[in-house]
This record gives C-alpha cells, sequence and structure tokens, in this order.
C-alpha cells in the first residue's frame, strides 16, 4: 500500500466515523423533538380529561342544587298549606282578639 | 508493508469505535433529557389538571350555593307574603266588624268610653267631640252625652270618623286633638295587633 492510499483510507475512515456522528446528531434531535411533542400531547391530554372532570363536577353541582332546591319547593308548598289550614281554623279567634285590643286597648 | 497495513486497519477501527462511542453517547443523553422532559411534562400536566379541579370544586359550590340561595330566599318571601296575607285577611275583617259597631249590642258602651278616653286626653273646660259611626243615630248615641262635662260641645257626623268610626275629641280652640277613630286605634295598636294575630294563627 502506497502512502497515498494510506492516507486516502484515513480520510474515508474519518469521513465515515463524522457520518456516524452526525446520524446520531440528527437521531438525538429526532428524540428531543418527539419527547416535546410527547410532552405537549401529555399535557393535552390531561387537561382535556381535568376539563371533561370539571364539566361533570359542574353538572353534578348543578342537578343536585336543582335537586335541593326543588326540595324547599316542596317543603314550601306543604308549610304554606298549613298555614292556610291553621288561618281557616284559626281566623275567628284572631279577629275577635284583635277586636277585642283595639276595641279595649 | 503488512506492518504499515496492520496499523492502518488499527487506526480504521479505532476511529470508527470512537466515533460510535461518541454517537451511543450523544444518543444516550438525547433520551435522558427526553425522559426527563416527559417526566416533567407529566407532572405539570398532573399539577395543572389538580389545580383546574379544585377549581372546578370551588366553582361548582358557588353554583349550588347560587341556585340554593336564589330558591330559599324565594321561598321566604313566598311564606312572608302568604303569612302576611293572611295576617291583612284578619285584619280587613277586623275593620270590617268595627266599622258595623254600632249594630253590636256593645255599641253604646264602646262609644261612651271613646268619648270619654278622648276627652280625659285632651283635657279642657270646653271640648268639642265629634263623633260619627256607620248606621248609627242621634238616638241611639244619646248616651254619650252622660260622660260629658258640662260645657262641652257634642257633634254628630253623618259620615263615620276616618271610614270606620270612632270619636275625635279637641279644646275650644282646636289647639289639642286626640283622635280616637277606629283607624287612629288601628294604627296605634299596629304592632300588638300584628304580633297578636300571629301567635293566634301561627302559634309565634
Amino acid at each position: 500500500m502506497s502512502g497515498i492510499d494510506a492516507v486516502r483510507k484515513i480520510v474515508e475512515t474519518e469521513g465515515q466515523a463524522r457520518r456516524i456522528v452526525d446520524e446520531a446528531k440528527v437521531r438525538a434531535q429526532q428524540i428531543l423533538s418527539q419527547s416535546s411533542q410527547e410532552a405537549e400531547m401529555l399535557r393535552q391530554e390531561a387537561l382535556s380529561s381535568a376539563q371533561k372532570q370539571r364539566e361533570e363536577i359542574l353538572r353534578m353541582a348543578k342537578e343536585k342544587a336543582e335537586a335541593e332546591a326543588r326540595q324547599s319547593d316542596v317543603e314550601t308548598e306543604q308549610l304554606l298549606k298549613n298555614y292556610r289550614k291553621l288561618a281557616e281554623a284559626r281566623r275567628d279567634d284572631a279577629v275577635s282578639k284583635a277586636l277585642e285590643l283595639v276595641l279595649s286597648g | 508493508m503488512n506492518r504499515v497495513s496492520e496499523l492502518l486497519d488499527k487506526l480504521h477501527n479505532r476511529i470508527l469505535s470512537d466515533a460510535k462511542l461518541k454517537a451511543d453517547e450523544t444518543i444516550r443523553e438525547a433520551q435522558a433529557k427526553a425522559d426527563q422532559t416527559i417526566a416533567e411534562a407529566r407532572q405539570r400536566a398532573q399539577r395543572e389538571a389538580d389545580e383546574l379541579l379544585a377549581k372546578a370544586k370551588l366553582e361548582a359550590e358557588a353554583v349550588r350555593r347560587n341556585i340554593l340561595s336564589s330558591k330559599v330566599r324565594a321561598n321566604r318571601l313566598r311564606i312572608l307574603d302568604e303569612k302576611n296575607r293572611i295576617v291583612q285577611e284578619v285584619l280587613g275583617a277586623v275593620e270590617e266588624k268595627l266599622s258595623n259597631i254600632a249594630k253590636s249590642s256593645r255599641f253604646g258602651e264602646t262609644a261612651q268610653r271613646f268619648v270619654a278616653e278622648a276627652v280625659k286626653a285632651v283635657d279642657s273646660d270646653q271640648p268639642v267631640v265629634r263623633l260619627g259611626f256607620k248606621g248609627s243615630s242621634k238616638q241611639n248615641l244619646d248616651n254619650v252625652s252622660k260622660v260629658l262635662p258640662k260645657g262641652s260641645k257634642l257633634v254628630f257626623e253623618e259620615d263615620p270618623v276616618d271610614g270606620l268610626g270612632g270619636v275625635v275629641a279637641s279644646d275650644a280652640e282646636g289647639r289639642v286633638t286626640f283622635n280616637n277613630s277606629f283607624r287612629s286605634r288601628l294604627e296605634r295598636l299596629d304592632s300588638q295587633l300584628l304580633r297578636l294575630i300571629a301567635s293566634t294563627i301561627f302559634g309565634e
């Protein structure tokens, strides 16, 4: 092997080595880029899931409150009914006592 | 010659081996950085999701409170309105009875007492007493003059005093007046009447 051949072989080998290193850099860049995408995807998935849970929490709270409000309406109706019954039963007594107060008070 | 070739092979292998080592190291570093990025992103995403959910729970409680408090307030108002309606109805019946008192057996005694109270309140030697009740006549008010001091002036009104009937006394100059009409008595006794009616009907 001549000296020139030897130098050529070394130059070729160094070129090959540079390609190996450059390819690794490209691959490394891809890995980092993929990881950024994956990270963003993870964030989006987590937020989207949390958003759905938020809507569910709000929906349930609203439903529960509306059920409690309906119950309050039922209790109020019952109370009003009782007051009307009491008024019917005690009206004359109330009128008579009030009249007595006005006349004698 | 073989020796040179052998050295060249070794150098070739060494250069490639170093390059592969460097490439492996580059990829390992990138992978480690990627793993860290993903782990950090996962933690951050979890934190953001937790914050969003914590906020949602507070929001939900506020929504619940808002719906319930509006309803409770509205229902309290309905109850108050109904109680007020009932009390006003009783007061209406009382007014009706008062305006028709001339038909009752207590009329003479009541009119006398009202006049006596009014005259006493005015405390004048020459009081002027005006009285007027629905459906009353001068005849059934004759007894009233018995409780008046000498020098009094008695005026029978054609219409009921203050709409419901009653007595108004004043001194001769009209400086001191005592209104003893049913309307005035109802106003003076307003809070007592409301309490009495509410306690009688609602037991409060």
